[in-house]
């Protein structure tokens, strides 16, 4: 795309796609953390986690301000201002992830309380590796305004969903068969939870790049894909 | 501490203000210039109607004679010895030794008939004495300019009224009934005996053109005839009853005369019907010679005037000017108006109508009397000529349009002012924003609604500005107007009480031409010299009048339009 | 003036608002360009140019200078006849009547497609005499009617209630936007069909400049407006559909939501961000 004729303006914008891609890596090191910490039971790196999603709120009151101030100083219209709303409701779901990867990270301080599990948080690791490399490829999709990638990423939210409810059944029917359990699998349950939650967000950011790159809604319509 | 100097020097050039002071200086000499013009003409031409005192002046000249003379003092000048000399032709012995200047008097002595010449020059060390005597009279006459001297007896007809000191009183009442008479006279002249004459003529021209007529049936042309005669012979009676009360009148007016002696001891009778007024300088009091003043102006500007145009007034003059420039106005401004609307707003720009625009404007720098053979050529011998054959046959061989008259007089000069007309209305044409134009066309209004509702009340002021600088050129023309129009003297105003009442065929006198006739053709060019300054002042006041005149209309109108472009 | 068939050019068919499948433009067309070409000379100003403007709606011309935005509002009412050397081809029809066919009364187009330019122009004469100037043109108008036609005119374009007590007084003492609306109420007086809005408010201060865009809103209830302006906010605010010109063609025509979010060619894009184009 070409240039801005005020160079200030393309920097303002550059600065604020900036700032969100420094959220958005953030809060996949979050995420990232906050897995390892349930995972190997990890109580420190789970505090850290706590602390770091405090950085990430900052980052969103620092993004929202930046996009107000040039929605009122510069007017932008078309691909601007579709950037820049965006920008916003991206932020918003980068914030709640960011909570998200702290309620794993709680989940995680109350399991390392307990002895280490033989199925090794299996089923757990799988979802948390699909939910990653979901949110790092939308905000792949959001750096290099990859509209089919993003459509990929809504696409693959539905996997997430599928194996979230599979932990839910396989959990649920562990605890009726060993009672012992429950609290442990309650803990792991909250924090697929979470997952899945993340999944969504990450889906929500892959809606926002179709919407910044085509112009086009996506939301809750019936069949994404076919919509291109 | 040179280069200082240099540097001092450098900055003050490059300050501009040697350019402001070179500017001023040259403001400066031109408003001199324009305003000493200005005072001299006015201090000569007003000085003229002042009551002077009358000197009762002996010398001894130089045969040795004594002399006196009467009169007043009108100019005085210093000469160098030796051009004294050789004005007068004397040899060097003539002068006391060493004297190097010669200062000398000019007196006007009047009594030009029996005691000429009238104005002389004195050198003062001629001069033994010099009086002002409160009995010394001035009169001033209807022929022979004025007479000076000392009243001694008034008689009505041949019997003496009054002498000695009582005859001043007894003349000036017999002056009054003499002037009453005059006054008489002159509207019986004007206004019967003249329309009489008038219709007398036009019966002459209705009997001539019916001779002409021979289609016509012989039973109506001798009705028609016998009624031209009997309405003639009615006129007749009429005209011979006027010239027997007119005889009557200017019998009564010649009645009383009086005796003056002047200061030669010459006796010297004046008929009182030949004094147009009498006064004695010397006894009067100021105010009395500041009314006098007025009086000596409000004759100039009022009555005919007498002897050559040296004395009297110039109304005629005045009236022609004034007529011949509000006719000349009429004529240019739609005539100017609409040759340049034609060239900005139709013709097809190109250099066809630039060629055209360039020999419009260069029109305005040809001679004026080129201009004045032209309209003698084509508007007094072509136009006028078959007007006059096929309009006024009856009149012919004598012209009627075919001659100079007013109106070819104001179509020369419009001719010659058009130029300026259509230059500053293009002018202000093009000053019209386009965005006005268009306001009007976009409402549906054709080009020529658009011209005329519009277009044309918004250039009125720079039309009227082309009027005044036609108005100021053409007051001020002279050359042209002696081919076309203008003469010495005219015997009726081209504006009168006999239908039409204006007269455009007719003669007229112009201020500028009377200046010329006055200053340069007169017999007695000392006489008439007070007249040029006085006439040239009214010519400058005339054209200001004008000018202002028209100058706060177009302020009016600007004050209208302003805020628009 | 030569207009060739419609068949002889590729896109022949007008270019209609383009709405997509969910919203089908069912408004009648007020103008109708087809195939329009217009030429200064041997210079080419407008190429092509087909497009449909909806009745009683606000439509925006907008592009960079030179683009031919002006010179096509300028043909609706045939205000280029008075320039040399103009030559055109095509055809634009005023609710189906062409109005460059030979025995077009132009004078009387113009009253039906009224004109308002960049710069105030009232006439020098009264406020009074300015709104009634076109009415006069149409003939003689009893006085009482020219009265009811004036107040109402003026009404419309909301200076009445500001000018009431004036209206004998010189239209040249108004500010510059009460001088605008004035020039408003001149065209509506002879009640057009048309409106064409030349930049109208490029000369004003802001205050003055939303009173106008106010007017607007209310006007195109009655008329069908036509806008050219510089300013893309304000084609945004006030137009219900806006066209893209760019180097004499039509580069783009839709709704102006869609323009002003989304639009359809990277022209438009570059050019309503403020990008190198």
């Amino acid at each position: 795309m070409n240039p801005h004729i005020s160079e200030q303006y393309d920097a303002e914008l550059d600065e604020t796609r900036n700032l969100l891609m420094e959220m958005g890596g953030q809060v996949e090191k979050l995420l990232r953390d906050a897995i390892d910490a349930l995972v190997t039971q990890d109580s420190a790196l789970a505090e850290e986690v706590r602390r770091g999603d405090k950085k990430v709120n900052r980052l969103e009151v620092e993004i929202d301000e930046h996009c107000v101030n040039i929605i009122a100083r510069r007017q932008p219209a078309a691909s601007d201002l579709r950037t820049l709303i965006s920008v916003m409701k991206a932020s918003t779901d980068l914030e709640r992830i960011g909570d998200e990867a702290g309620r794993i990270a709680k989940m995680a301080k109350v399991l390392a309380d307990m002895e280490y599990p033989s199925d090794q948080y299996n089923d757990f690791r799988t979802l948390a590796n699909m939910t990653h490399d979901l949110l790092t490829r939308s905000l792949d999709a959001f750096a290099r305004l990859d509209a089919d990638g993003a459509l990929a990423v809504i696409a693959a939210d539905e996997t997430i969903d599928d194996t979230y409810d599979q932990i839910l059944r396989n959990r649920s029917s562990a605890m009726r068969q060993d009672p012992g359990t429950v609290e442990r699998a309650m803990s792991v349950i909250w924090a697929a939870r979470s997952l899945e939650r993340i999944g969504d967000h990450a889906k929500n950011l892959g809606e926002h790049v179709v919407y910044l790159v085509r112009g086009q809604d996506v939301r809750h319509s019936p069949k994404q894909s076919s919509v291109s | 501490m040179l280069k200082e100097d240099r540097f001092k020097l450098r900055v003050w050039f490059a300050s501009g203000e040697p350019w402001v002071w070179l500017n001023a200086g040259a403001v400066g000499i031109s408003i001199t210039a324009v305003v000493g013009l200005l005072l001299l003409i006015a201090v000569r031409g007003f000085g003229h109607f002042w009551p002077a005192s009358v000197a009762l002046i002996g010398y001894t000249d130089r045969s040795g004679v004594e002399q006196v003379v009467l009169g007043e003092v009108t100019d005085s000048e210093i000469l160098a010895a030796s051009q004294y000399l050789e004005a007068t032709g004397q040899s060097a012995d003539a002068l006391p030794a060493g004297q190097i200047e010669v200062e000398r008097w000019q007196i006007k002595t009047g009594n030009r008939r029996v005691a000429p010449p009238d104005f002389r020059w004195i050198p003062t060390h001629y001069i033994d004495s010099v009086r002002y005597p409160e009995d010394a009279v001035v009169l001033e006459r209807m022929e022979w300019g004025n007479a000076y001297g000392f009243l001694t007896a008034t008689y009505e007809g041949d019997v003496l009224s009054s002498d000695g000191p009582a005859a001043w009183d007894d003349f000036l009442s017999r002056l009054q009934r003499a002037v009453l008479l005059r006054e008489q006279i002159k509207a019986l002249e004007n206004d019967k005996l003249n329309h009489i004459n008038y219709a007398l003529e036009q019966l002459r021209l209705d009997r001539k053109g019916l001779h002409r007529r021979e289609s016509l049936d012989p039973v109506a042309r001798n009705a028609r005839m016998a009624e031209i005669d009997t309405s003639e012979q009615a006129l007749q009676a009429e005209f011979q009853a006027g010239e027997q009360e007119l005889r009557a009148l200017q019998g009564a007016l010649h009645r009383d005369s009086i005796r003056l002696r002047t200061a030669s001891g010459m006796e010297l009778t004046v008929n009182v019907g030949d004094v147009v007024r009498a006064w004695r300088p010397n006894a009067m009091p100021v105010l009395q010679k500041i009314g006098h003043y007025l009086h000596s102006v409000g004759l100039f500007l009022t009555d005919t005037p007498r002897e050559a145009n040296t004395e009297g007034g110039i109304y005629p003059a005045i009236f022609g000017t004034i007529m011949m420039v509000l006719l000349m106005s009429i004529l240019v401004t739609p005539f100017g108006v609409i040759a340049a609307l034609y060239l900005r707003e139709y013709a097809k720009q190109g250099p066809f109508v630039r060629l055209i625009r360039i020999a419009v404007n260069n029109l305005a720098g040809v001679p004026s009397i080129v201009y004045g053979v032209f309209g003698l050529g084509f508007f007094v011998y072509f136009l006028g000529g078959n007007l006059d054959a096929l309009f006024f046959p009856d009149a012919l061989p004598a012209p009627t349009f075919g001659t100079p008259g007013l109106l070819w007089a104001s179509l020369t000069l419009a001719l010659l002012t058009v130029p300026v007309v259509v230059v500053s209305t293009e002018e202000g044409l093009t000053r019209i924003p386009r965005a006005i134009r268009e306001g009007s066309l976009a409402l549906g209004a054709t080009k020529a609604e658009t011209l005329f509702k519009v277009v044309i009340p918004m250039a009125s002021p720079a039309i009227l500005t082309g009027v005044i600088l036609a108005v100021a050129r053409a007051a001020g023309e002279v050359a042209p107007l002696m081919l076309v129009g203008v003469v010495k003297l005219a015997p009726s105003l081209p504006l009168d009480g006999n239908f039409p009442f204006v007269h455009l065929e007719r003669k007229f006198m112009h201020l500028g031409f009377h200046i010329y006739d006055v200053g340069f053709q007169s017999p007695n060019v000392d006489a008439a010299r007070p007249l040029v300054y006085a006439t040239a002042l009214l010519l400058v006041l005339l054209i200001v009048a004008l000018n202002l005149t028209a100058i706060m209309l177009r302020n009016r109108l600007e004050r209208r339009y302003r805020g628009v472009e | 003036m030569t207009s060739d068939t419609i068949a002889d050019r590729p896109n022949a068919q007008p270019l209609k608002p383009d709405a997509t499948q969910e919203q089908p433009v069912s408004l009648p067309d007020s103008l109708l360009v087809d195939g329009w070409s217009l030429y200064y000379g041997e210079q080419q100003a407008l190429n092509s140019i087909s497009l449909a403007i909806p009745q009683k709606q606000a439509t925006a011309f907008i592009g960079p200078s030179g683009c031919g935005k002006s010179t096509l509002l300028r043909c609706f009412n045939r205000m280029n006849d008075l320039i040399d050397n103009v030559s055109v081809s095509g055809r634009i029809t005023l609710e189906g009547q062409d109005i460059y066919a030979k025995d077009v009364d132009v004078a009387q187009l113009r009253r039906r497609v009224g004109m308002v330019f960049q710069r105030p122009n009232p006439f020098p004469k009264t406020i009074y005499e300015n709104v009634a100037y076109g009415l006069r043109l149409a003939g003689r108008i009893p006085k009482t009617e020219l009265d009811d036609r004036v107040e109402w005119a003026l009404k419309s374009a909301a200076l009445w209630e500001e000018v009431r007590d004036r209206l004998k007084e010189s239209a040249l003492g108004l500010s510059g936007g009460q001088q605008q609306r004035l020039v408003i109420a001149r065209a509506v007086a002879v009640q057009p069909a048309v409106l064409l809005l030349d930049e109208p408010a490029s000369a004003l201060d802001p205050i003055s400049t939303l009173k106008i865009e106010e007017l607007i809103h209310q006007l195109k209830s009655e008329y069908t407006i036509v806008i050219v302006t510089h300013n893309m906010q304000q084609a945004a605010r006030v137009s219900d559909y806006t066209a893209f010109l760019y180097l004499g063609e039509l580069v783009e025509f839709d709704r102006t939501d869609d323009v002003f979010t989304n639009p359809k060619k990277p022209q438009t894009e570059d050019y309503i961000t403020g990008r190198y184009g």
